[in-house]
């Protein structure tokens, strides 16, 4: 049961906020860790952290949509996509991801700093238009950063699996700006989460690719039990 | 829009049963190919699955009144029968052209035949896909269906499983995927904006939204646009972020490679409707230079890469960023007329590209090769690819009597209205992609064989080098049948097809 206090909406905006930072220290880490392995860990504790963020803003305004989104998140990008990403990473054999085009990873978070504040600049512009409470309205623009910073992570790793671990991150953005600037309909926050699933899926399996010669990447495929195949004449 | 006349006027055939049969056709065609075991059997099923989505939509089109709202998820209306026919003519040829080419793939074991099933496979699930998102009314659900096309585009992309495939599909995911995503932020904009007309509930409805626009805050709605532009643009190959376009081109089986250009033409569909919201507001202006803008920058970047192009599918692939620029420049020039020609334009330019490709694939296959210093006598060797490569060149640059020189010339002196010295750059900017083109097939096509190669024959070089590559009928049949259809185009301009357009142009509300 959850106590009265805990429902006192000043003390559940005061917690979505601390959420906020985390999130931002996570977008942070996204963008500037090496070892894939923690790479992951450090998207599932993004996704956790939506997770609870769209619960505590059930909680909040009492809309069940919200709590719908914040089961679908627990059970799609804090448990099943990282489980596959896992065993996909322990076939690949690559555990760092080194190489970064354009940006270091100072420069990145120097960049991302910028974004941050260029996107407060350019939300602020709308807030009257948009209606968007204080809450809200830092929740806009958590969820644009994220999209962006997600972004700068694509553009600068090399690693296909970083890369989609950067796509995961703008997507992580978008459903966060989507949960603050206005009430999608379910039903398309599930397709969004099956497209994701897909894209997710394909590029892993590419990954596997571009890591091996192509007589090794069948192998493993077959491994991996994805395609079992056979010769059709 | 009355459903209930619809009912009395078609009984037993109306808008809803076509989706149904769209569906449900696709899906059980792509079961049967799941099922199959011979190429042959993929092939004429995929091939049948082309053909049963042409006769839909050309009975649609003669028989069903429309335009019609299904269920407010559902939307047909002639524009969505049009794109649904280019699309249904584009794969119908790429399938018969695919038998010989994707057998002519695994007899140089380029494809793996344990491969074939997911090629085919994708093919369908493209078809099907591309076809139901242009009935749909609702955004959200056509952004998914675009996100599900490059899904299987790029799987069409990979077949061939070398590391440069995969390399090409992953770009085209990542950029493509990755810039929709800004796509879906302008649309929860949009959604957003929905709840400002009075008395509506948030709605990602094309048809409510254009019957609303007039209550949307311009400045909101601009900035909605902007984002959804970014993903579309991105899906249509549209500079700057069009960099997974020629990878895609070079890399990919030219038959994957007419199939992600087709989708290039979803991005458009999707950029005309949004444009169409837009339009009725006062963030129009705004947004037609913007549309410009990138329409002209896509230009100069096609065009500053194809002069010293040495690659033929590179060359081709830019070229399809120069017409994706010129499409934006009639979108932006916002009047009837321009969007008559674009209309007319997207179908020249598919059928035009598709001929260009199919030639270019045969050439490859010849020479194993896209590069211009690899194709060596030519007209000896492959004398019907030559030629429909040298006339479907002429076709896309817009000569006359081709079908893509009125539609230039129109969207051209449509966009004189707006500025003329902006019509003087891109003449000149059109006259450099035509000499690029030029200067490419001079030099590939009057290359003789290299010198000292016919005095003596060296024991190091393959023997067979030089020995014509034996084109299947089913591949040159296409081919020709394709160039023939565009050249007819060009010369005999139906009237139902202007009747056509022109409806669709009433339809967006160019009044």
């Amino acid at each position: 049961m959850i106590t009265p206090g805990f429902t006192d909406p000043l003390f559940l905006e005061g917690a979505v906020r601390i959420l906020f930072v985390f999130v931002l220290v996570t977008a942070a880490l996204v963008i500037s860790v090496r070892n894939l392995a923690s790479l992951l860990t450090t998207y599932t504790v993004q996704s956790l952290l939506l997770t609870l963020i769209a619960g505590l803003l059930y909680l909040i305004e009492g809309s069940p949509v919200l709590l719908a989104i914040s089961v679908l998140t627990l059970v799609s990008k804090v448990l099943l996509i990282p489980f596959f990403i896992n065993r996909v990473e322990a076939k690949i054999k690559i555990s760092r991801d080194m190489k970064f085009n354009y940006l270091e990873p100072t420069s990145s978070l120097l960049v991302s700093i910028g974004l941050v504040l260029l996107v407060y600049v350019f939300l602020s512009g709308f807030v009257g238009e948009l209606a968007l409470g204080r809450l809200f309205f830092f929740g806009a623009v958590i969820g644009l950063s994220l999209t962006l910073m997600g972004m700068l992570v694509m553009f600068s790793r090399r690693k296909v699996i970083t890369k989609v671990l950067g796509y995961l991150t703008m997507e992580n953005g978008v459903l966060l700006f989507g949960i603050f600037v206005t009430e999608l309909p379910f039903i398309i926050e599930v397709l969004i989460v099956i497209d994701l699933i897909i894209i997710v899926l394909l590029t892993t399996i590419f990954a596997v690719g571009m890591d091996s010669t192509i007589e090794e990447y069948r192998q493993k495929l077959q491994r991996l039990h994805i395609w079992p195949g056979r010769e059709y004449l | 829009m009355n459903p209930g006349l619809n009912f009395s006027l078609t009984p037993g055939f109306t808008p809803m049963n076509l989706i149904y049969m769209y569906a449900g056709l696709g899906f059980a065609l792509l079961v049967l190919v799941l099922l199959s075991k011979s190429h042959k059997l993929m092939n004429c099923l995929s091939i049948t699955h082309s053909c049963v989505y042409l006769g839909l939509t050309l009975y649609a089109l003669l028989k069903i009144p429309v335009p019609y709202v299904w269920s407010s998820y559902f939307y047909i209306d002639h524009l969505s029968l049009y794109e649904a026919l280019i699309t249904a003519v584009s794969f119908l040829f790429a399938s018969l052209y695919a038998r010989g080419y994707v057998e002519s793939l695994m007899e140089t074991r380029e494809l793996h035949r344990k491969n074939l099933k997911i090629f085919y496979a994708a093919f369908n699930l493209l078809l099907i896909t591309a076809t139901i998102a242009v009935f749909l009314d609702n955004l959200a659900l056509f952004w998914i269906f675009t996100e599900l096309t490059t899904v299987c585009a790029a799987v069409l992309v990979a077949i061939l499983s070398a590391r440069e495939n995969i390399d090409a599909a992953l770009k085209y995911i990542f950029i493509v995927s990755g810039a929709m995503l800004f796509a879906f932020i302008g649309l929860i904009f949009l959604f957003a904006l929905s709840m400002q007309a009075p008395g509506t509930e948030g709605t990602l409805n094309w048809t409510l939204l254009v019957k609303n626009a007039a209550f949307f805050s311009p400045k909101l709605l601009s900035v909605s646009f902007v984002f959804i532009f970014i993903g579309f643009a991105a899906k249509s190959g549209v500079a700057p972020f069009h960099t997974w376009l020629p990878d895609a081109y070079k890399k990919a089986p030219s038959v994957s490679a007419i199939l992600s250009g087709l989708m290039q033409n979803l991005g458009m569909y999707g950029l005309i409707r949004v444009y169409a919201i837009v339009r009725q507001t006062e963030a129009a202006a705004a947004i037609s230079w913007l549309l410009i803008f990138f329409g002209v920058f896509s230009i100069v970047i096609a065009v500053f890469n194809m002069l010293s192009q040495k690659n033929l599918k590179c060359l081709i692939g830019f070229s399809s960023v120069e017409h994706m620029g010129l499409l934006l420049i009639g979108i932006g020039a916002g009047t009837k007329a321009a969007l008559f020609w674009v209309l007319f334009y997207t179908l020249a330019h598919s059928f035009t590209k598709e001929a260009l490709l199919f030639a270019a694939g045969i050439l490859h296959r010849q020479y194993r090769s896209n590069r211009v210093e690899r194709i060596t006598e030519a007209f000896r060797l492959q004398p019907l690819a030559s030629w429909t490569l040298v006339l479907s060149s002429a076709a896309i640059l817009g000569l006359p009597p081709f079908p893509m020189f009125p539609a230039k010339l129109f969207i051209l002196l449509e966009a004189a209205r707006l500025s003329q010295p902006l019509v003087f750059v891109l003449l000149l900017l059109l006259v450099l992609a035509a000499a690029s083109f030029g200067k490419f097939l001079i030099e590939a096509l009057s290359r003789r064989t290299p010198e000292g190669r016919e005095q003596a024959p060296s024991p190091a070089l393959p023997e067979n080098t030089l020995q014509p590559y034996v084109v299947r009928p089913g591949m040159k049949i296409p081919m020709v049948v394709m160039l023939g259809l565009v050249f007819s185009l060009g010369v005999f301009f139906p009237e139902s097809l202007e009747n056509l357009l022109n409806s669709i142009v009433y339809e967006l509300g160019y009044i």
